[in-house]
């Protein structure tokens, strides 16, 4: 994969590609959540 | 390019650092200000702040080196500095370490740890270690800066480490926090823009696309030196035979010690106190990954594959064009870039270093000012930053003094060095503190002392890397390592001073009364 033959090098280009894909969703995703003012409004609402 | 124009963009770069430090001075008006930002930082100031401080010119020059002569085997640590150091950082260790510095009040790594175990002992155990270790990893950064600007601009390495010092030293002591952390803003993005462009140049001078260059690489196994090959390297594109010594310094030395290490950094754990809400480390964790697949993800790609370039230009392999590893990348850029990138490309080395030392010395001088000696200078003025900048003085007179007593090729192995014993002392407790609430003040303690003798006596008496240039085996016991069995005495301290410093703190928590909760 990638021209590498020895999949102890392949693997790591494969997870870092994953590893940017995730932290993009995630960074997306929760681009304005925050966690304390989400328990709080929570907490209102019980 | 001239050596004129070359210092013309210096001037202009010093100036900008200048006026950055100069408004980070301006908008500083208490000791929080200058050790927290205000705790109202910018999240991508935070974020990019985080990089620049994470990757340093050892990452490009001393671990650019590694790659260009071990090969690709060191992107695991990209892997792991993405992995471990942004998205387990940030999502496990970030959000509960801004949440309880909030708690304590705290303004240093060092007071965070000892508010939590209310120990005074603890925090200024942990000051001590900060102030007495991190010079060794900030001398190393001092002179992969140093180092680039001698051979760009072909003068003397004292007058570069000299010049270079100062500037950092200058806004430092006047700019606290908020000076370093806007600097370093800008730093990493010039890092950004230049490793992106050499990436791309790389592949349009050498006329490969990425996949063929990956295996013309591969093709070049056999050209591997006879003294590296002995060591256990099967090419730039494989792993090293598993076991071998070149297998040890690569995955325990460099990949583990750098890659888990990154996680108890103080300099680095401060900037999740500077921010208000977890969403500025939400956002933190894609512009740091980003950040770092391009800086980090490129130099040591292109450091391998520098091999390509010097075979061609020179008809044999980087490592034996260059005999010092830490010579490898600035001759690489000197030669294979266009002129003007050369100067840019300094700029980048140039940023990384500054971003990283500036980032260590006010760590340093937080260490010595607020958390070792907090009653310095504040006998008129309580609110006086004059005991942290007065440590950082002392810290950069320190740094710069062990520049002068470094090997050759000591840039990669140092910054592994520290970052290793990082973990070792403090990462159990440091990680206790957020996760586990039964850890007892005695079982931190006795954790931090473990870690970091174990760490100690194995450099001196069992990691033959450090133990033989130390030398005190030796004069003990007329040996370089006490076991001199392979492959003992290759094992990074890190494998075994972690584990045992976790179980210190497992058990004596366990065996002790537990402490009263705090909320």
């Amino acid at each position: 994969m990638f021209g590498i033959n020895d999949p102890g090098i392949w693997i790591i280009y494969l997870l870092a590609f994953l590893c940017l894909g995730f932290s993009i969703w995630f960074g997306i995703k929760y681009w304005n959540y925050d966690e304390e003012s989400s328990n709080s409004s929570k907490s209102d609402k019980i | 390019m001239s050596t004129l124009t070359l210092g013309i963009i210096v001037i202009i770069y010093i100036f900008l650092i200048a006026y950055l430090g100069y408004l980070g001075y301006k908008k500083t008006n208490s000791a929080s200000d200058y050790l927290l930002g205000g705790g109202k930082t910018n999240p991508i100031i935070m974020a990019l702040s985080y990089g620049a401080t994470f990757i340093s010119a050892s990452a490009i020059v001393g671990f650019g080196g590694v790659a260009a002569t071990y090969g690709m085997g060191i992107q695991w640590l990209c892997l792991l500095n993405m992995l471990v150091g942004v998205v387990i950082a940030f999502i496990f260790f970030g959000r509960r370490t801004r949440k309880l510095g909030a708690t304590y009040n705290s303004r240093t790594f060092a007071q965070l740890l000892g508010t939590h175990y209310g120990s005074r002992t603890i925090q200024v155990f942990v000051a001590v270690v900060i102030f007495i270790g991190m010079p060794i990893y900030a001398s190393v950064v001092m002179k992969g800066g140093a180092v680039f600007i001698e051979q760009m601009f072909d003068i003397d390495l004292d007058l570069a480490l000299l010049l270079f010092t100062v500037v950092v030293a200058t806004y430092v002591i006047t700019g606290g926090i908020k000076g370093v952390m806007y600097t370093d803003a800008m730093q990493a993005i010039i890092m950004f823009a230049c490793m992106l462009f050499m990436l791309f140049w790389f592949y349009n001078v050498m006329d490969l696309g990425f996949v063929e260059a990956n295996e013309k690489l591969t093709s070049i196994a056999p050209l591997v030196p006879e003294r590296l090959r002995e060591l256990g390297h099967q090419g730039w594109t494989a792993m090293p035979i598993t076991g071998s010594p070149q297998w040890y310094t690569l995955v325990t030395s460099l990949i583990l010690g750098v890659g888990i290490g990154c996680l108890a950094q103080p300099q680095l754990v401060v900037r999740f106190m500077m921010v208000d809400s977890t969403k500025q480390l939400n956002r933190g964790v894609l512009i740091g990954c980003l950040f770092l697949i391009v800086t980090v993800g490129a130099i040591y790609h292109v450091g391998a594959l520098s091999n390509l370039f010097f075979l061609k230009a020179d008809g044999v392999v980087a490592s034996e064009a260059v005999k010092d590893m830490d010579k490898i990348i600035p001759l690489f850029i000197k030669r294979a870039m266009p002129d003007w990138f050369g100067a840019v490309f300094m700029l980048c080395i140039l940023s990384a270093s500054m971003s990283t030392l500036s980032a260590q010395f006010h760590t340093m001088g937080a260490a010595f000012g607020a958390d070792a000696f907090p009653k310095l200078g504040k006998k008129k003025n309580p609110n006086s930053t004059m005991g942290v900048r007065f440590g950082v003085l002392c810290a950069i007179i320190l740094s710069y003094m062990i520049c002068y007593i470094l090997s050759d090729s000591i840039i990669a192995r140092g910054t592994a060095l520290f970052m290793g014993v990082c973990a070792a002392t403090f990462l159990p407790t440091y990680f206790c503190a957020l996760y586990w609430k039964r850890a007892t003040r005695q079982g931190a303690l006795a954790s931090l002392w473990v870690g970091v003798v174990t760490s100690l006596f194995a450099m001196a008496f069992l990691h033959k890397a450090e133990a033989a240039p130390l030398g005190f085996c030796q004069m003990i016991f007329g040996q370089d390592v006490l076991i001199d069995v392979y492959p003992w005495y290759a094992i990074d301290p890190i494998l075994f001073a972690l584990p045992l410093s976790t179980l210190t703190i497992i058990v004596v928590s366990l065996r002790t009364k537990p402490m009263i909760a705090k909320d």
